[in-house]
């Protein structure tokens, strides 16, 4: 996209009145958008996007500019901005001592069904079929919501200390949202099958089944009870429960939240945080998973970075900003949303690695519990851990045996304290995929998890515990 | 910014060349937004981190025999549009046909001064904005010795400028500029850490009272230290009106007439019926004075304008733009919204806001007696579904005992349905604050009664 020359002089101009470090960043995006709703093809959208920043900074502070125009010109300017707005320290021109190399191209998550050469009357089938199989799974669908978005994204980073890389990545995403309806009561169930690929997803994941695992889960949740209150054992699924270490673990290992001290794991490194049965990863390696890449937003290598193992906490997740003043390896975490935003220590795949326990197994073993089979949103309080989760589907465990379905329950509690109150972990681990929000930059990742259980949560629900 | 017309007049151009582009048949709009805005984060006595922002882009919606099309770019050449005018034509070749996808209009738009454009932000040198977000880590550091630190204070400020141009014959630009700051402050005692969060927004860096958001997000973490759960119980529940504006969105989102339309909202089919307290009064006011999603028209063109929603508990209408009221029989309500040009518009709420009543946070709590003062809720956006209604979220606030506020409290839940809490709201106060964050949502204190909370006992 930029060559070495005009990278060179872009940095050049970023450190033309001092800085420790000056950083280019180029993108270019295109994909489209497909909404299906009521059976009617209500949202047939495409767009492109070209963009570039420049950040330059010293000691503690960042200046950033960005511009819609990727041109030279508009790039130098670019720069003397970013330049002008960091000027706390002097004024004296830091020159670029590295010649800049390119790393080398890697192609590590192959793309086979590539998303512009994929059939747009295809691509409207997809949506089809997920909405037909959801209509067809039971009589009380009300709606069925089906969305389609893909999205080619070049990038280009090139920094003073001489490195210049680029990435491609191709994704594809489906969500499905269905309504279900009965004697005035509504329930919701989603499913949302994404990868850092084509189109070849749906040969993994047929968008029937995403349809009818949607539908199915609102249709249970039809079923089902309001759910008790008060403290209990909770059983959490393989897939979708990983969103609770990413909220509630993996936002307080964020490099940024540790430096504030704004990290219930701030000065914890080498110490025992969790139970003896947890081992967690952070690995954007992964081959085609949602949230992987070759390089991350800063030009920094893909890592498995191991967060926990067997319950000691062996690393955070890190940035440039983080490794360069802290001396700390990067661990290629550094993600952006875009053009527009700063870089910022964020998760990719974050997952906690398979125990050797059967699911079963570990239910049979329950006399009185919740069974959260999946989970929606949460949020976390990184000061404190405490965190909230929404269960979207869950049951109760009545004498080791999954029982009625219940709803309108939450799990409520404290990161730390729940990693330490893991007594069980199976051997079923398994991804979802989400968008995951901070500082309102949208990135995306997997979170994963196997079955296991927590000793005790406080479920938050409307009834007493029968 | 500085022509007059300037974006006003590209867009019809651009409407005029598309056109002949497309050929007949094919109704075009384009919406162009252009934004210059500038983002300073103090933290530890230093600029950590300082960004200018500039960015233009354009969406273009094509209408073909009832199918919509859409596409946007970056940049305001005529190559860039060109092409998104090609792509949304193409595009709309995939829609479904639908009668009521329609462009709305010529209309005129109100000739009075709204107040939400002011050179100040312009005028404003950088340096002194830098200086508001150190001086507000300070304020908020001084405020209160067990403030241990402050996690992040913010100054922020843009200045956009927003036309939309139609084959229909729209024409409308408006030149808005906002300004806001906030913190979030971190109490500290023994081992314990409280966050509290406090803002201000306005149309000018002088419109912020920096010493009120400094006190304000102390006293919202320290207040918090020496926080245990509680057992599980039915009470009266006094929600501070930052956590009553969040449960309006809930309600914005509910009172979508798409959502309405397309069966995904509990407020669906109870139009005319008594859906809440009569102390509840729910008003949308697109031309609201000053306020945070204040403007002449909304995304599509159409005036913005002042309705009653929830008259006295009573529903009386929804939140329309020109598809849904087409469908239902009905106008506008000048509520098509989009997030940015990048997305075509949809239906959402400019200044949604629950009218106050009488008596101010301390008043309801003595009127109440016993409950829980809710001064945070988290999971708002799982544990809160518009759809179905259901209403579960985690909580952080007071007890109030005998009037008065109590012991603090953590790792509390609250559930229930969206319904009951309006058919069961008590007090609603004349405290009234619009939280700029999601939209302009605007809430008083509030109270409502026979909430299930639930805690670890």
């Amino acid at each position: 996209m930029i060559d070495e020359d005009t990278a060179r002089r872009v940095l050049g101009k970023a450190l033309s009145l001092g800085g420790d470090f000056a950083e280019l960043f180029v993108e270019r995006r295109h994909g489209c958008a497909l909404r299906m709703e009521e059976e009617k093809v209500e949202d047939s959208s495409s767009g492109s996007e070209a963009g570039a920043g420049v950040r330059v900074m010293r000691g503690e502070s960042v200046a950033y500019a960005y511009t819609n125009d990727i041109g030279e010109a508009s790039l130098l300017e670019t720069a003397g901005v970013a330049a002008a707005a960091s000027r706390g320290g002097g004024d004296s021109a830091v020159s670029l001592e590295k010649p800049l190399a390119r790393l080398p191209v890697l192609m590590e998550h192959p793309v086979e069904l590539d998303i512009d050469e994929f059939p747009r009357a295809e691509k409207i089938e997809l949506l089809r079929r997920a909405d037909q199989a959801a209509r067809e799974a039971g009589p009380y669908v009300a709606q069925v919501v089906v969305m389609l978005a893909d999205s080619r994204q070049e990038v280009f980073v090139a920094n003073s200390l001489g490195e210049m890389a680029s990435d491609l990545r191709v994704r594809v995403r489906l969500v499905v949202q269905v309504v279900a309806a009965r004697d005035g009561e509504i329930q919701t169930g989603h499913e949302t099958p994404g990868m850092l690929g084509g189109y070849e997803l749906f040969r993994t994941f047929p968008p029937e089944e995403a349809g009818r695992a949607a539908a199915l889960q609102a249709l249970t949740m039809l079923e089902a009870r309001p759910a008790p209150s008060g403290p209990m054992a909770v059983v959490i699924a393989n897939g979708t429960g990983g969103v609770l270490f990413h909220e509630a673990c993996g936002h307080s290992l964020e490099a940024d939240a540790v430096f504030k001290q704004a990290s219930v794991f701030a000065g914890k490194l080498g110490e025992r945080v969790a139970s003896p049965l947890v081992s967690a990863y952070d690995d954007a390696t992964l081959v085609n998973r949602w949230g992987s890449f070759c390089y991350d937003d800063e030009g920094s290598r893909a890592e498995r970075t191991p967060l926990i193992e067997e319950g000691v906490l062996r690393n955070f997740i890190n940035d440039r900003r983080r490794s360069l003043r802290d001396g700390l390896p990067p661990t290629g975490n550094g993600r952006r949303q875009s053009y527009r935003f700063i870089p910022i220590p964020r998760m990719t795949n974050t997952y906690i690695e398979r125990g050797t326990a059967k699911r079963e197994e570990i239910i049979a073993d329950t006399p009185l519990g919740l069974y959260a089979l999946k989970l929606g949103g949460g949020e976390v309080n990184p000061v404190t851990g405490d965190f909230i989760f929404a269960v979207t589907e869950g049951y109760m465990i009545r004498g080791g045996e999954v029982a009625e379905p219940v709803k309108g329950a939450t799990l409520i509690g404290n990161g730390p304290r729940v990693l330490l109150d893991i007594d069980a972990v199976a051997d079923d681990l398994d991804f979802d995929t989400g968008m995951c929000g901070k500082e309102g930059q949208a990135v995306p990742v997997c979170t994963g998890q196997p079955t296991l259980r927590v000793r005790e949560m406080v479920v938050g629900g409307t009834t007493e515990v029968m | 910014m500085e022509r007059g017309e300037g974006l006003l007049d590209l867009a019809r151009e651009w409407v005029e060349r598309g056109r002949a582009l497309a050929g007949a048949g094919v109704e075009l709009e384009v919406f162009a937004q252009e934004h210059r805005g500038l983002t300073v984060k103090a933290f530890g006595g230093e600029v950590e981190g300082l960004r200018y922002s500039h960015s233009r882009g354009v969406g273009v919606r094509a209408l073909r025999g009832g199918r919509l099309g859409y596409s946007y770019c970056t940049g305001l050449g005529w190559e860039e549009v060109k092409r998104a005018v090609e792509e949304a034509v193409a595009n709309s070749l995939y829609g479904t046909p639908d009668e009521h996808n329609l462009l709305p209009g010529p209309a005129a738009y109100t000739r009075e001064d709204l107040g939400i454009h002011h050179p100040e932000v312009e005028e404003t040198d950088s340096a002194r904005k830098v200086e508001m977000a150190l001086e507000l880590e300070r304020l908020t550091l001084a405020a209160d010795r067990r403030v241990a630190q402050v996690e992040t204070a913010v100054y922020a400020d843009g200045v956009a400028e927003v036309a939309v141009a139609s084959t229909a014959g729209v024409e409308g630009r408006y030149r808005s500029s906002d300004c806001y700051c906030y913190v979030y402050s971190m109490a500290r005692e023994g081992d314990e850490y409280q966050t509290g969060f406090s803002f201000d927004v306005g149309v000018k860096p002088s419109d912020l009272d920096l010493s009120r958001v400094a006190e304000e997000a102390a006293e919202r973490a320290v207040c918090l230290l020496g926080s245990s759960s509680m057992p599980s119980r039915r009470t009266t529940v006094i929600l501070d009106s930052f956590v009553a504006a969040e449960f309006l969105g809930m309600l914005a989102a509910a009172l979508s007439a798409e959502a309405v339309l397309k069966g995904r909202s509990f407020l669906a089919g109870k139009l005319g019926e008594a859906v809440a307290d009569a102390g509840v009064t729910v008003i949308d006011d697109g031309l609201l004075p000053g306020a945070p999603s204040t403007a002449p028209f909304d995304d599509e063109g159409v005036p913005s304008r002042r309705k009653e929603l929830i008259s006295g508990g009573v529903l009386k209408g929804y939140l329309h733009n020109t598809y849904t009221a087409s469908r239902a029989g009905t106008e506008s309500t000048g509520n098509a919204s989009r997030g940015s040009f990048r997305d075509r518009p949809r239906v959402g709420a400019s200044n949604l806001f629950l009218q106050p009543g009488r008596g101010g946070r301390e008043e309801i709590m003595r009127e109440v007696g016993e409950g829980v003062l809710v001064l945070q809720v988290v999971g708002a956006h799982a544990g809160a579904n518009p759809v179905s209604g259901e209403i579960s979220l985690g909580a952080v606030g007071l007890l109030v005992k005998r009037g008065s506020p109590q012991q603090p409290l953590r790792e509390i839940t609250l559930a229930g349905k969206a319904l009951e809490f309006l058919a069961h709201t008590v007090a609603v106060g004349e405290d009234l604050r619009f939280l700029p964050f999601e939209g302009s949502l605007g809430a008083p204190t509030v109270a409502v009664e026979g909430v299930m909370v639930s805690g670890r006992g």
